[in-house]
């Protein structure tokens, strides 16, 4: 025990010493999706946004340094992809009282950096692992990390939209939730392992915890009895903020925005889910 | 999709954290902010005004003039807004009855799928939406793209399947909303045999949603499904512009229908426990 100590603060101290090196790969920077796009061209690539965003969701130069830090108008890079999407969380949904699962004061919370009622303080990064979409990371020392992975910001990936980035905001921000208040998931990254019940994506499934439309109020999200009756999983909160784009967004979303959530947001209600299917949203209508 | 675990505890690794971080903290710059070379623009509030007066591209020409009418139009449906949903729809309605330019959606329609996927969703559910023979013709061409066994997998599932199955899922809705006898035959085939669930679940949503969800519909569908998804039947969906009463009411019925959807109640973590490999198989 005593050596694997040794050799862990050893790494540990390489680790900060290359700490500031910029990562050897990057994700394809060639393109951007139609999506993506289409979103940007909503603000022209708005200055005073990312000027505010990179504090928000606490992005650190050193981390996204060679993804666009010094380019953040470049549509095709992933600091700036990553901030469409977070721009589309800001201001993109309608909240509607009626209608929507939760409410951008949700929403935002769970991908923000600030410590919440959702989860403990966290910073945002960029990996080119391809083992998942995304990852929720604790650490000892200082905030808790979300880092968002290639298949996310790759034009010709199903998820490389702004709206499934940012369904992945949650879904990692619910796993941090899972954290603070100690809730066990599943021993499969968080998940639950194999593919029990009506679930086919391998060690990556949940329970849906079906609830009404307004059984939350805004910013309520959080919230729970410690039931069945009034809890949330990571996909399921995913799949909610899906809908919520995909059926609830403003008019001036982008439509091809609002088809990748669908696509998204079904595709995982069918999948990933023990006691599935999630609720499927809007109507099959194909315009 | 993971949660992973860092924290090292230790007393080594906490000594050497707090050594290494106090010289870093002592010369520790302002951090630098992302930074462009590009001029300020306006701002959104004032772009999407401007956007939302932008008149669709005409549908028109033969050849490679159609080809560019449609690429052009594929751009300008791809960023509309909610408010200009029915004059998408009333362009493609009437661009249905033009084969040279239905032929050109189809071959953008295979392009994307291979560099695009958002904007593969979009032109197929552009052809779905003109609802024609010249569209059908192309969505049971893109319905015949094999389906892969094998890719690349990424959080439990193989991407190649989910973005062929969520491309085909929308050929399916256009397919679905002919409402027609060679149209339903393709959506039937679906729900019987196509190796992706979502495939599947698109196909029994969409036939219901084209045939007012009746139970005259349920019973058409009832041979074609497979017994382990007999629920889809059943699923609820929030509709756009649905009230929460009407939606809650359906979601209380379906859960009357099917108690064992319900799940169990959530466990606390065990504090300080951390993933292993279990214990040994016993001897």
């Amino acid at each position: 025990m005593t050596t694997r100590r040794a050799i862990s603060a050893l790494l540990f101290a390489a680790a900060l010493a290359f700490h500031s090196a910029p990562a050897a790969a990057v994700c394809n920077q060639s393109a951007a999706s139609t999506a993506d796009t289409a979103l940007w061209n909503t603000h022209g690539c708005w200055q005073a946004f990312f000027l505010w965003s990179y504090k928000a969701y606490d992005q650190r130069s050193s981390d996204w340094n060679n993804r666009g830090w010094n380019d953040a108008c470049n549509v095709k890079l992933e600091f700036p992809k990553h901030w469409n999407a977070a721009y589309l969380v800001t201001y993109g949904l309608q909240d509607q009282n009626c209608c929507s699962w939760h409410g951008t004061s949700d929403y935002r919370a769970l991908g923000e950096a600030r410590g919440s009622n959702f989860h403990t303080s966290l910073y945002h990064t960029c990996s080119d692992d391809n083992c998942c979409f995304g990852s929720f990371d604790t650490h000892f020392f200082g905030p808790n990390e979300i880092s968002t992975h290639c298949p996310l910001y790759n034009s010709t990936a199903t998820n490389g939209n702004p709206a499934s980035r940012a369904g992945d905001f949650m879904h990692e921000g619910w796993h941090a939730w899972l954290d603070k208040y100690n809730w066990d998931n599943g021993s499969c990254g968080g998940h639950r392992c194999g593919t029990p019940g009506n679930c086919t994506a391998k060690d990556a499934c949940d329970y849906f915890y079906f609830h009404g439309v307004g059984a939350y109020a805004f910013g309520a999200l959080y919230q729970t009895d410690g039931t069945a009756n009034r809890f949330h999983s990571p996909n399921q909160v995913q799949v909610e903020f899906l809908c919520d784009v995909a059926d609830y967004s403003k008019s001036w979303v982008p439509a091809s925005v609002k088809q990748s959530a669908k696509a998204d947001a079904d595709a995982r209600a069918v999948a990933r889910f023990i006691n599935g299917p999630g609720y499927k949203c809007g109507n099959p209508r194909p315009w | 999709m993971s949660r992973r675990t860092t924290r090292a505890p230790g007393v080594l690794l906490s000594a050497l954290a707090l050594v290494l971080a106090f010289p870093a903290a002592s010369t520790e710059k302002k951090p630098k902010p992302p930074e462009t070379t590009a001029p300020a623009g306006a701002r959104p509030s004032e772009i999407v005004k401007q956007l939302a007066t932008q008149k669709p591209p005409v549908l028109a020409g033969t050849g490679a003039d159609a080809t560019k009418s449609v690429a052009a139009f594929v751009d300008w449906a791809a960023a509309s807004t909610s408010d200009q949903a029915d004059l998408v729809r009333r362009a493609v309605a009437e661009a249905g009855r033009s084969a040279e330019i239905m032929g050109a959606f189809c071959e953008e329609a295979f392009a994307a799928q291979r560099e695009d996927h958002s904007r593969a969703l979009v032109v197929l559910a552009l052809v779905g939406e003109a609802r024609s023979k010249y569209g059908e013709e192309c969505l049971v061409k893109f319905m015949a793209i094999p389906f892969p066994e094998k890719g690349t997998v990424v959080d439990g599932e193989i991407l190649e399947q989910t973005a062929l199955g969520t491309l085909q899922a929308k050929a399916i809705d256009g397919l679905a909303y002919l409402k027609s006898d060679s149209g339903d035959k393709l959506v039937f085939e679906a729900i019987a045999k196509h190796p992706s669930r979502i495939v599947r679940a698109e196909a029994i949503a969409a036939y219901l949603w084209n045939h007012d969800n009746s139970d005259k519909a349920k019973e058409a569908l009832k041979p074609y499904v497979r017994k382990d998804e007999l629920i889809f039947l059943d699923r609820v969906t929030r509709v756009e512009g649905e009230k929460k009463e009407s939606f809650n009411r359906k979601l209380a019925a379906y859960l009357k229908a099917h108690p064992e959807v319900r799940p169990p109640a959530p466990t606390k973590a065990q504090p300080g426990k951390k993933p292993t490999v279990g214990e040994p198989p016993a001897f």
